[in-house]
């Protein structure tokens, strides 16, 4: 399995992405924010069908491009107008999927080819995006350790950030922007449909086990690398698409973590003597 | 013994004519705010009478249509926000982001740098020492988002203080408050300003819950509708008339 380099790609690029999006997932969650995930990833499908449209054999740029759109239509639309955020999700994500389906049928791509994009595919992983998860990872990683302080404030409230000095609007922008980032680039591992579990389920499941935030962030590093890298692995041993593979083995953390927290509150604490 | 604003020494809070419109709704028409250094003052008004935009105006979280903001003299709001204390109404917690109590104060901390928030000696005597001041010693190992409305007000006021401000800024502070629960805050509140001597500016929907603590008070609705001593704001027919803040004679026995 080690020897396959398509394998090795895969490998890598879960090394980097799995503990990526359990990091940003972490304050996703905290600041609802999981359906923007979930709107930006289906938006994306609009960017694969007008790359295949273009002709592309390889649809990342426009995939890549077309997420940083919805993203940027999210906050422009919530600023400038009276509707509900959720509902302007919504709006975004039944249009896109509604475009780039009608586009993708036009083309009479084979169900194969959608297949691929909506729940992953370790073969899909090329170079481009191995480079592209490592330096994100690089990036990200280094970013929220740099600014953990003023992101956690951010994350409390954002007028007592702003008195303490926290520049909310910037760094707000920047979290949307590396967000997207890492969804787009991580669809070709988790597929379209399935990308915003590997942000989601990773904290929440280490949250039943953390006191926390330092608790909750790295165990949610250790659940989003093991759930990523385990995933693939099985993925290629039984021969089923990644993305599902990863969503089950993080699944089955969760359901253990939610045992260990029973048994911890169960069975009290030794009286220390 | 209370003087008007006027005449106690170096302003700490002045605005002059501010107006904001939000939304084509006229929320502040010329409001003229004083609050003078070492006093605790309140600021009441019904829901909508645009006490949180002054106060967000003050903070440099909205900016003024016309008019002026100065704190400690200065223009530029952002360079007095090092001096300024504030507590919100309520947080955006959500249940599962379980930041500790004791995290939550090394955040305000300046030499709290990465490494998790790992204990570093000078912190965690500053911040025992600011939780005894507050009485909330017990709460450090706590998640932030899983307190009570009265121990996450105790909290905040905590964290607050760290920086040792010399202004402090409460926005309806005992919203999720019981209460008698709330008079204790209140009491709290008066406590920490006359032992740091304090600048304090309370924003409350109620007038009787204050009254005991607050040297000088400003009835807001839109302007400035009535200012001076708690007792005479209290018994102001204009006030009544004007828009029936709850003006019970609550806390009178305290005074006579």
């Amino acid at each position: 399995m080690f020897t396959e380099p398509f394998m090795q790609r895969a490998l890598l690029a879960a090394l980097f992405l799995g503990p990526l999006c359990a990091l940003l997932g972490v304050f996703v969650t905290a600041r609802r924010m999981a359906f923007f995930s979930d709107t930006i990833s289906h938006g994306a499908l609009t960017g694969v069908a007008l790359g295949f449209w273009l002709g592309m054999p390889d649809p990342t740029a426009p995939l890549i491009l077309f997420s940083l759109l919805i993203a940027g239509a999210i906050v422009w639309l919530r600023e400038r107008t009276d509707l509900v955020t959720d509902t302007i999700m919504a709006l975004l994500l039944s249009w896109s999927v509604a475009i780039g389906m009608i586009i993708l049928s036009l083309l009479r791509r084979r169900p194969g080819d959608i297949h691929r994009f909506l729940f992953g595919d370790i073969l899909a992983i090329g170079p481009l995006e191995v480079w592209l998860a490592a330096g994100l990872f690089v990036f990200v990683g280094v970013g929220v350790f740099l600014k953990l302080n003023d992101l956690s404030l951010i994350t409390v409230q954002e007028e007592m950030a702003h008195v303490c000095g926290v520049p909310v609007r910037k760094l707000n922008f920047l979290f949307v922007i590396v967000l997207t980032l890492t969804v787009a680039v991580t669809i070709r591992l988790l597929g379209i449909i399935l990308v915003t579990s590997l942000i989601v389920i990773p904290p929440a499941t280490a949250r039943s086990l953390s006191g926390n935030l330092r608790q909750q962030i790295l165990l949610s590093l250790g659940i989003g690398l093991f759930g990523a890298l385990t995933g693939t692995a099985l993925s290629y041993a039984l021969n089923v698409p990644c993305g599902p593979m990863i969503v089950v083995t993080c699944i089955v953390l969760f359901v253990v973590s939610l045992g260990v927290r029973a048994l911890k509150r169960a069975v009290p604490k030794p009286a220390l003597a | 013994m209370h003087l008007c604003p006027e005449h106690q020494g170096p302003l700490v809070v002045e605005t002059r004519n501010l107006r904001v419109t939000l939304g084509g709704r006229s929320i502040l028409d010329g409001v003229n705010f004083r609050v003078p250094k070492g006093q605790l003052v309140a600021l009441i008004g019904p829901n909508g009478s645009g006490k949180t935009t002054l106060l967000r105006c003050l903070l440099g979280l909205q900016k003024p249509d016309s008019g002026e903001v100065r704190l400690f003299g200065e223009s530029d709001v952002r360079e007095a926000l090092p001096r300024i204390g504030y507590v919100p109404q309520r947080l955006d917690l959500e249940r599962s982001f379980i930041l500790s109590v004791r995290e939550f104060l090394a955040l305000r901390m300046e030499n709290t740098r990465h490494w998790f928030w790992q204990a570093h000696k000078t912190n965690d005597q500053l911040i025992r020492s600011s939780v005894a001041e507050i009485g909330v010693e017990e709460l450090l190992d706590r998640p932030l988002a899983h307190l009570s409305g009265g121990q996450l007000q105790r909290v905040l006021i905590a964290f607050s203080l760290l920086r040792n401000p010399e202004l402090l800024l409460l926005d309806e502070p005992t919203a999720g408050v019981d209460t008698p629960g709330e008079q204790t805050f209140y009491d709290l509140i008066a406590d920490v300003q006359q032992r740091r001597k304090l600048t304090v500016v309370l924003v409350s929907h109620d007038l009787s819950m204050v009254f005991r603590q607050a040297s000088w008070v400003y009835a807001l609705n839109g302007v400035i509708c009535c200012e001076g001593h708690p007792e005479h704001v209290m018994n102001a027919e204009s006030l009544k008339q004007a828009y029936g803040i709850h003006v019970s004679p609550y806390h009178h026995h305290h005074h006579h």
